[in-house]
């Protein structure tokens, strides 16, 4: 079967959601990219790629956590599925072995 | 400190409903989060910004259970061509029907098309175009221009007119014989004094000699590559030698390319300016007390001249070179460029803009009729389709891929319509060049601009075919379809698909109407008693009138004994062009001015033309001294005089008044112009100097070919002796007064054709329809016969659906034609009247037609044995 395409903010999101483990929902999620990437992100983007990654299978999601802040209004907690990280695991394989295909002198010269 | 309300709104109403309970708390999440590390400007913004991205048209995923198709993919295209061709070849009757209709309107519209375009664009390639005018003298009183004026105009022109940066007058001289000296050849041709300036003003390509001094010098003469060849045998003919009539050689001293179709200055031979002085010493090139239209004088305005800046100037240049009395009557009309093809020109042909108006029209509802045919047969036929369609539907087929099917059928019959239409607008070309007398070659017919317009034409007739079935056929609802098996048959379909058919036949029955009033006229004006005779006139011309030739001719030609008489004469009882002259009848102290045709003929002219006297005496041939004339009873009317015996004696005074003339007979009227006009106050008169033409009159009114044959043979002989080294040339008196009526019978003859035409396609509508109901009926009939019916109740019963119809158009027709009509006839003084029994013989013959195409359908119908009808339940 063919491989299904990652996208590259598609795998940064999956992996945060794998971070963040139990308490990955929108909010989190998009401030963990901002914090760790370190560059803006918008909400819509990332709401938009979690319905995707949960449309391809990649996450699994269920409401909860009603709070007053929110209104009263619940979140919607994400977790990633076995396909998910399945697919994680294959890209970092991927790139794993295009490192360790990696001549030594270009990896000298890029400061690895 | 909340976010902004109106994003939180348009997130309650336009959210994603599936998420929109989580979006919004995180955005509120977001919000405080924003507000405390960025700030609440800063914050509101984003904040607005996620909702606005977050909104369902842009949100919305992509992806839905089902792809939907690319409806005008390769394959599916591939697909609506088979079917249609399937559609087609199963229903040949019905689409040889709708081809057959379409064929004749797409034909009759690319023809029309044709014509419409060659005669708009005359003259159109000048590159000065736009600063071009012809000056003409415009009749306050009688609100026409006319496109000559006076020889002096154009000295006016050059000294009080800056704004024009060329002043170029043209003369033309028709009707002169051209010899080659080297050869001895003789052609008769007719030419034009021009200047240098002309081939500034107009773009003209040269072969050989210098635009810039060819034509300075007198007895000098540029000719096009075609007249060159045909009067030398080649096209290098600088300085070769050629004369006019009996004047000076003249020098060619340049050859011009031949000129496109499209141009109102065909000038083949121009001879230089200055020869005017030496060719005919007599011609007034100051003349400002008359004027003629064969010297035209064009100007090119500078550029950023608007000609109201001319004509504005109009009365103080008359004043000035004139009176102020011309400057009362008249005006200068600078008339552009473009439109000098649409009214007399020196290039002889011109475009009645109405009649291309009325032509296009008429194109267009030949082509509305064929379309009808379409949609009516098509929708008639739905039925048949409609389990087809119920199945599509059910299946999955949406509504655009139907209309798309439809569509496809439509474009495939249009298409095939529009490759035969131009086979046969091929075909038919010749003859109606012959018809129209228009220059068109197949050359014309693939033209880049015949492409463009066959596809507009195509992609169009497509569409007013094929888009109304597409759209009706493909929202049936396919329960129905399926069920019934039927299309829904309400009311509404009957009454559209009838009232196609009332358009269809109003059309028509205008077209007949109109026809039949046409034909009235012009066989009127073909018997009409124009008040002397016309029959067995033979006209001649003298090039040269001195007493002693002309007694010679007449003479000579009185040895035939097939000659009854002979009348020498400025031109004949009726003519198209003519003298007008001011003439003044002093009735004690008062002076009445009439304006009074002047007819100059012989003593003869009275008998060979056979124009009655009424009173007084004839003309003899020495009251060419005396000043007497011959009035008719329109003039005597004028001058007030009721009895003919009274008018004996009376004086007319002309020219500055002291002149008189004695009137000493009075004619019975007769049309001294053609039926168009009204009769003229007329005097004849005795003016040998003006004799231009014989008129021959022959023993017999109806010679046979032999004597015939002799009597011309005679003629010729006697003409050639009289006058050696011209081209001798006759017509026949009824044929020239024929060409008067050349433009009547040319629109009889269109109409009549467009006519032919928009009944047999209306026909070919019925025919179809009426085959489709019989069809549809075939149970019905079978019961009714089995029930007792007769066949000829049934035939009734068949065709009054149709005759229904076909009625309404006549009453609906009928006023449209009559007003038409009505509108037509005001160009005539000499008119028939319009009667009901016109309306009544167009309806009668619409109605035989429709009967009869009907007819064939519900006779076989109705003849059909009901056992075979009924079996099949």
């Amino acid at each position: 079967m063919k491989r299904a395409f990652l996208g590259e903010f598609e795998e940064v999101v999956l992996l945060t959601v794998a971070v963040l483990d139990e308490s990955a929902y929108g909010v989190t999620v998009t401030q963990e990219i901002e914090q760790k990437t370190g560059r803006a992100v918008g909400f819509s983007t990332v709401h938009t790629t979690l319905q995707r990654l949960e449309e391809k299978g990649y996450l699994s999601s269920k409401m909860s956590g009603a709070t007053a802040e929110r209104g009263g209004r619940r979140k919607r907690f994400f977790s990633v599925t076995a396909a998910g990280r399945k697919a994680l695991v294959d890209v970092k394989s991927i790139r794993e072995q295009l490192w360790d295909a990696l001549p030594p002198q270009t990896l000298q010269l890029m400061g690895g | 400190m909340k976010p902004p309300r109106w994003a939180s709104t348009l997130l309650d109403w336009w959210g994603d409903p599936n998420t929109v309970e989580e979006v919004q708390g995180d955005l509120l999440e977001l919000y405080e989060y924003w507000v405390t590390t960025v700030g609440e400007r800063k914050a509101r913004w984003r904040y607005g910004l996620s909702v606005l991205k977050l909104l369902r048209p842009f949100a919305q995923s992509k992806s839905t259970d089902y792809p939907s198709p690319f409806l005008l993919s390769p394959a599916m295209i591939r697909n609506y061509v088979k079917i249609a061709g399937r559609n087609l070849s199963r229903n040949l009757a019905f689409g040889t029907i709708n081809l057959l209709g379409l064929v004749l309107g797409l034909t009759c519209a690319l023809i029309i098309f044709l014509v419409v375009a060659h005669e708009t664009s005359y003259d159109h390639y000048q590159t000065q175009g736009d600063r071009i005018y012809r000056v003409g003298n415009y009749n306050i009183n009688d609100k026409f221009t006319y496109p000559g004026t006076y020889s002096g105009m154009a000295n006016a022109m050059r000294n009080d007119v800056p704004e024009a940066e060329l002043v170029v007058p043209l003369l033309q001289i028709g009707g002169s014989t051209v010899s080659i000296p080297s050869t001895g050849n003789r052609f008769k041709t007719s030419l034009v004094y021009a200047g240098n300036e002309l081939f500034r003003l107009l773009d003209y390509r040269w072969l050989a000699g210098d635009a810039r001094t060819a034509l300075s010098e007198p007895n000098t003469v540029v000719l096009t590559r075609a007249l060159a060849e045909t009067y030398f045998g080649t096209s290098d003919v600088l300085g070769k030698t050629l004369r006019l009539d009996n004047k000076p050689d003249l020098m060619v001293v340049g050859v011009l390319e031949d000129y496109p179709k499209t141009t109102s200055f065909p000038f083949d031979l121009l001879v230089s300016f200055p020869s005017v002085k030496t060719s005919m010493p007599d011609y007034d090139l100051n003349r400002w007390n008359g004027w003629n239209d064969n010297f035209q004088v064009f100007i090119l305005l500078k550029k950023d001249t608007k000609p109201e800046q001319v004509t504005q100037r109009s009365a103080a240049i008359l004043t000035k070179y004139r009176d102020e009395k011309a400057a009362k009557d008249q005006a200068i009309a600078l008339t552009p460029l473009a439109e000098i093809h649409y009214g007399h020109n020196l290039g002889g042909r011109s475009a009645n803009l109405k009649l291309l108006n009325i032509l296009s029209l008429i194109g267009v509802f030949v082509l509305l009729i064929g379309c009808i045919n379409f949609i009516n047969l098509t929708t008639a036929q739905a039925f048949k389709r409609a389990k087809e369609i119920g199945i599509r539907k059910a299946v999955g087929s949406n509504r655009l891929s139907l209309i798309y099917q439809f569509l496809t059928e439509a474009g495939m019959v249009t298409f095939a319509a529009t490759l035969l239409s131009i086979l046969v607008a091929w075909l038919g070309l010749p003859t109606v060049v012959d018809l129209l007398g228009i220059p068109l070659t197949s050359a014309d017919l693939f033209s880049g601009k015949t492409v463009a317009f066959l596809t507009a034409l195509f992609i169009l007739t497509t569409l007013l075919a094929g888009i109304y079935p597409a759209f009706r056929l493909s929202g049936m609802a396919p329960i129905w379809a399926l069920k019934n098996n039927k299309m829904p048959q309400g009311r509404q379909t009957i009454t559209l698909r009838q009232g196609l058919v009332v358009v269809q036949f109003t059309v028509s029955l205008v077209l007949i109407t109109s026809t039949l009033l046409i034909n009235q006229q012009l066989s009127f004006f073909k018997n009409a008693d124009l008040g002397f005779n016309t029959a067995a006139i033979i006209t001649v011309g003298l090039p040269d009138n001195s007493p002693a030739k002309l007694q010679t001719l007449r003479n000579r030609l009185a040895e035939s004994s097939q000659v009854k008489d002979v009348s020498f004469s400025f031109n004949s009882a009726s003519a198209e062009s003519n003298w007008m002259q001011g003439m003044q009848y002093r009735k004690g102290t008062k002076a009445v001015d009439i304006k009074t045709q002047l007819k100059m003929g012989d003593s003869h002219y009275l008998s060979t033309y056979g124009i009655q006297l009424l009173a007084g005496a004839g003309l003899q041939d020495r009251d060419s001294t005396s000043f007497k004339v011959i009035a008719n009873e329109v003039f005597l009317n004028r001058m007030g005089v009721a009895k003919p015996a009274d008018a004996i004696g009376e004086k007319v005074y002309y020219g500055d008044g002291q002149e008189f003339a004695t009137i000493i007979g009075v004619a019975k009227n007769f049309n001294v112009n053609s039926l168009h006009q009204k009769i003229d106050p007329t005097l004849i008169q005795v003016v040998p100097t003006n004799f231009y033409q014989a008129g021959i009159k022959l023993q017999t009114d109806q010679p046979n070919a032999e004597a015939l044959k002799g009597v011309l043979a005679h003629i010729e002989k006697a003409w050639m002796e009289t006058f050696p080294d011209r081209i001798f040339e006759y017509s026949f008196l009824d044929e020239t007064l024929a060409k008067a009526y050349q433009a009547e019978t040319r629109t009889s003859q269109l109409i009549g054709t467009a006519t032919f035409l928009a009944i047999i396609i209306a026909c070919l509508g019925l025919f179809g329809l009426a085959a489709f109901t019989a069809e549809q009926r075939t149970k019905e009939i079978g019961v009714r016969k089995v029930l007792g019916a007769s066949v000829s109740g049934i035939v009734l019963l068949l065709s009054r659906e149709f005759l229904k119809p076909v009625l309404v158009a006549l009453l609906i027709a009928s006023p449209v034609a009559w007003y038409a009509m009505n509108e037509w006839l005001q160009n005539f003084e000499f008119k028939v009247g319009i009667s009901w029994d016109v309306f009544a013989l167009a309806g009668g013959l619409a109605v035989l037609i429709a009967f009869l195409t009907v007819s064939f359908q519900s006779i076989r119908a109705a003849l059909m044995n009901p056992v075979k009808s009924l079996r099949s339940d």
